[in-house]
């Protein structure tokens, strides 16, 4: 079957889906499910034979004729959506059913399919209108999905939040496909790399574009709106969403020129929100908040690699320069692997405890093994740690740098910083993780709600194991995603990388492997040699405190003190302490909040500011017909004096 | 047939070897303090003896607590068998082995950690902070190493990379590295091992409730650590590149018993010091290294 036919079938199936979500949950489950495999199919097609697919079925929508074309860029990112949007349809038929939220569900069902479609369509399409249509749809899906739950006040806030940011990146992203069409005589999209004059139309795709993202310091929207959608929401806007904006910035920086600081800009970009996305992360108490700023961190990541591919690019520099895109390019899918992981896993702790509060859980281990044992699994993949599939990309990227170094060309004076850069968000990320996973699912419950708790079941349990065995495959058996990048970054920048780089991708693969084996191994051994050894079981000796109590657990705001103390110039916690004092302290208590700097000190004092000149300005009006005349007066003298002064020579 | 017995050969080398390092530190110590201290091979001693022993198992913790140790001893000695060892080379080289160098080191911090955590203990969680907290700088400072090494010799390959000297900035990447070695290592004046107030511990701190063979696993993958960071450290400073098979495990041998001797003088001379200013000394570490990188960039230019 043609990948025509399959994403055809795709379509279908998600519209279907929409109808059936009201009154046929089940009808909605089988079509979004087949809708999925069949884009799955398509995308995997398209990476692997290679030829694009290219469909004018002479439609005219808009008054522009549709146009839909499968590249290699495009499979890569499909085959992700298809991945997570399966996986998130099967999540929520039991996260989010009828029986716990009888109005939301059937309409976040249908939402979602649209969500879907809409994505998919601003993958295909290759036209500016149809794309600005697809955008627009995508964007007003995603707030009715962030809003699902909109009886709680901080879920409208974080839906209103998204919808002025995504449109604030939305009048840019019109101005850019409009000076795009406007010089370009046409809405229709293609490579335009011969046209020197495009190439300051970059700025504006990088702001329109970079805000979907979440670069820092643009990601004010992230954190709340993935922190108050539903869990397989959150995963889709981390795993995917976001990924549609890196996806806007490959595209037309591989189709359109760009100025020449342009990678030099988004490199920066990314060492920034690498760097502060994950210390902005090790302040945060709430689960799903915190997952969501590593998101800030991961596009960092991702846009470090595309940033040296681009100066690369710029400099012909194809050796280093293909290592740093290939890790970029892998980094999107390990990025959305493993995050949606981690926010299914984080969904299945809401869905069991009712709270994102990390210092009310613990211990949730024994209740949800499988819960507990994935989201390990994916905080190791994030942390970049080997033999998983975070730290393929992440060495990829490293890789890329490091040559660049040793070219010892403009590029090393960047690329240092940045490997150092990276070297620190490695230690930070692993710092954060080590922090969640030791807070919420080790040690012992801190409070009574984490004690009756239960797992989740298989069709929650499922999309989480399928997502964990893509981690480790890729972890394992890099090698083998090796053709998928190529292809993706022919379509960035033909014949660029070759077969050849992937060789020590082989021998890091083979590595991965032994090494994954010998863990087990000696898992297997030590645990044998103690039981063998004998066992007694009792309390935590704690040094011999005999009374020791699960509240006197170290909690994740003293964990993370000692970083969260270095980056207290930009994360600004917020303190609230009565230290007990004298010989008979009184009760004493310690509450630390890190708030969203950026919004809270730069873009709401700014909007606040533009009210109080309004408000003053609006004094002028008051009804008076004395005053507008005194207006007109002043008006026209001004005139007059500008007239007298300055006339026309 | 030959190349499995050279792994086990290597293999055994490191392994066994491992454990002496910590008691030629402790000699040194007794022998600058006049005392007459415990045998250099008792880490040995105390290994076999933890090997045979029972455990006791927190009621609070979960098969993590048995299995981090493992893992962080797997991924410990996989990076061993990626240092190169004088000319011998290593087990398994490629273009970008430097790299999964550091980060199996990381692994293995990643591994103790949760382990730690798992007990639920206050002081477990104190001195996992306070671990993960200043590898972060660490880190940084073993990058720019590499990042120094790296525009020294063109290459990611740790056997290319540690063959020829650090050049004129080598003093400066060796007193880096060594202060990046002692942090690592839990060694005085970041951490001290021998400690008995358990709330200025960091590394002992985690491992308080460990006992039996994961303790065994455990103070066997710290002395190999060490033993790594050593060896890092002397290769990435001498051209032994540039010597024969033979003499160059000698100086090898001899400077890696320098590098102990050494830390066991500092463990001697100097205090632990305070917590806040931990930071300030490996920020130092780091800026030795960027200097080094500076200089090491200065002449690798044509």
């Amino acid at each position: 079957m043609t990948p025509g036919g399959l994403l055809g079938i795709a379509g279908i199936g998600l519209t279907a889906g929409i109808l059936g979500a009201f009154k046929a949950p089940r009808l909605w489950l089988a079509a979004t499910l087949t809708g999925a495999a069949a884009a799955f199919a398509a995308a995997v097609w398209a990476l692997a034979t290679g030829p694009v697919w290219d469909w004018q079925p002479g439609f005219v929508i808009g008054g522009e004729a549709l146009h839909l074309r499968l590249d290699g860029l495009s499979a890569f990112f499909l085959l992700l959506l298809s991945v997570l949007g399966g996986a998130g349809t099967l999540y929520a038929a039991e996260y989010w059913a009828d029986r716990d939220h009888p109005v939301s569900a059937p309409s976040a069902r249908a939402w979602w399919n649209g969500l879907l479609l809409s994505m998919g369509g601003v993958l295909l399409c290759a036209n500016g209108l149809h794309f600005l249509i697809g955008w627009e749809i995508f964007t007003v899906c995603a707030y009715f999905l962030i809003t699902t739950e909109r009886q709680r006040p901080a879920a409208r806030a974080a839906g209103w939040l998204y919808l002025a940011a995504s449109h604030v990146a939305m009048v840019c992203l019109f101005a850019f496909f409009a000076l795009l069409a406007a010089r370009t005589g046409g809405w229709e999209l293609g490579p335009m790399g011969d046209r020197p004059g495009l190439a300051p139309l970059f700025w504006l795709a990088l702001v329109g574009f970079g805000l979907k993202a979440g670069l820092f310091p643009l990601h004010i929207w992230l954190p709340s709106a993935h922190a108050n959608a539903p869990s397989h929401v959150s995963a889709i806007l981390s795993g995917m969403a976001i990924k549609l904006g890196i996806y806007g910035l490959v595209r037309f920086t591989g189709w359109l020129p760009v100025p020449d600081s342009a990678g030099w800009v988004v490199a920066l970009l990314g060492v920034v929100s690498a760097v502060l996305g994950v210390a902005f992360a090790l302040g945060q108490h709430d689960l799903k908040r915190l997952l969501a700023y590593h998101s800030v961190e991961n596009i960092g990541i991702i846009l470090i690699g595309l940033g040296f591919a681009m100066i690369a690019a710029a400099q012909g520099q194809a050796a280093w320069g293909r290592l740093a895109l290939a890790g970029a390019l892998l980094h999107i899918w390990n990025h959305g692997l493993f995050k949606a992981l981690l926010f299914l896993g984080a969904g299945s702790v809401v869905h069991a405890t009712g709270t994102r509060e990390m210092s009310r859980l613990g211990g949730l281990w024994r209740a949800l093994p499988w819960t507990a044992s994935l989201f390990a699994l994916a905080a190791t993949a994030i942390a970049g740690l080997p033999p998983l599939n975070g730290f393929v990309s992440e060495w990829l990227v490293y890789l890329g740098l490091f040559d660049a170094v040793s070219a010892h060309g403009t590029a090393a004076y960047a690329a240092i910083p940045a490997a150092v850069a990276l070297g620190l968000t490695g230690a930070l990320a692993l710092a954060c993780f080590v922090k969640v996973c030791g807070v919420v699912f080790l040690g012992l419950p801190r409070t009574p709600i984490s004690r009756h708790v239960h797992e989740c079941g298989w069709r929650m349990r499922l999309p989480m194991l399928g997502l964990g065995a893509a981690c480790v495959a890729i972890g394992l058996a890099p090698v083998l995603f090796w053709p998928a990048l190529v292809s993706a970054a022919d379509a960035w920048q033909p014949g660029w990388v070759d077969d050849a780089s992937s060789t020590p991708l082989a021998t890091l693969g083979s590595f991965h492997l032994a090494l994954a084996g010998l863990v087990i191994l000696a898992a297997v051994l030590l645990w044998r040699r103690v039981k063998q050894n004998g066992i007694r079981r009792a309390g935590t000796w704690d040094c011999g405190y005999a009374a020791p109590a699960p509240r006197m657990q170290y909690t994740a705001g003293s964990f993370a003190g000692i970083i969260t103390g270095w980056f207290d110039w930009i994360l600004r916690p917020v303190r609230h302490a009565h230290l007990p004092k004298d010989n008979f302290p009184a009760r004493a208590d310690f509450a630390e909040h890190t708030p969203e700097t950026v919004l809270e000190r730069v873009i709401e004092p700014a909007g606040s500011l533009v009210q109080r000149l309004s408000l003053a300005v609006r004094r002028l009006q008051d009804g008076r017909v004395q005053a507008y005349i005194l207006y007109l007066l002043l008006g026209l003298a001004a005139l007059a004096i500008l007239a007298v002064m300055g006339g026309p020579r | 047939m030959i190349a499995v017995l050279e792994l086990f050969l290597r293999l055994a080398a490191w392994l066994l070897l491992a454990p002496l390092l910590p008691g030629i530190i402790n000699r040194v110590k007794s022998w600058v303090a006049g005392r007459r201290g415990p045998p250099v091979l008792q880490l040995y001693y105390d290994l076999a003896r933890l090997w045979r022993k029972g455990i006791v198992l927190s009621t609070a913790v979960s098969p993590a607590h048995i299995a981090g140790p493992a893992l962080a001893w797997v991924a410990l000695v996989g990076a061993a068998l990626l240092l190169p060892v004088g000319q011998a080379g290593a087990t398994l080289s490629f273009r970008g082995d430097a790299l999964l160098f550091v980060y199996l080191l990381a692994f293995a911090r990643f591994c103790l950690a949760l382990a730690a955590l798992d007990t639920g203990s206050a002081f477990a969680g104190m001195g996992v902070a306070r671990e993960v907290s200043y590898a972060v700088l660490a880190e940084a400072a073993i990058i720019t190493a590499l990042l120094t090494l790296c525009v020294q010799s063109n290459s990611v390959s740790l056997v290319t990379m540690l063959a020829p000297s650090a050049g004129a900035g080598a003093a400066l990447l060796a007193a880096g590295l060594f202060g990046v070695l002692l942090a690592e290592n839990c060694r005085v004046p970041f951490d001290d091992p021998n400690t008995h107030l358990e709330l200025t511990m960091i590394h002992e701190a985690m491992v308080l409730d460990h006992s039996g063979p994961p303790l065994a696993a455990i103070l066997h993958g710290a002395a190999l650590k060490l033993l790594l960071f050593a060896v890092l450290l002397t290769e990435a400073v001498l051209p032994l590149g540039k010597l024969s098979l033979l003499p160059a495990l000698a100086a090898l041998a001899g400077s890696v018993l320098l590098v102990a001797v050494i830390a066991g003088l500092v463990e001697s001379l100097m205090a632990r010091l305070a917590f806040r200013r931990v930071p300030l000394l490996l920020t130092t570490a780091f800026v030795l290294c960027v200097f080094a990188l500076l200089v090491a960039w200065k002449g690798g230019m044509p």
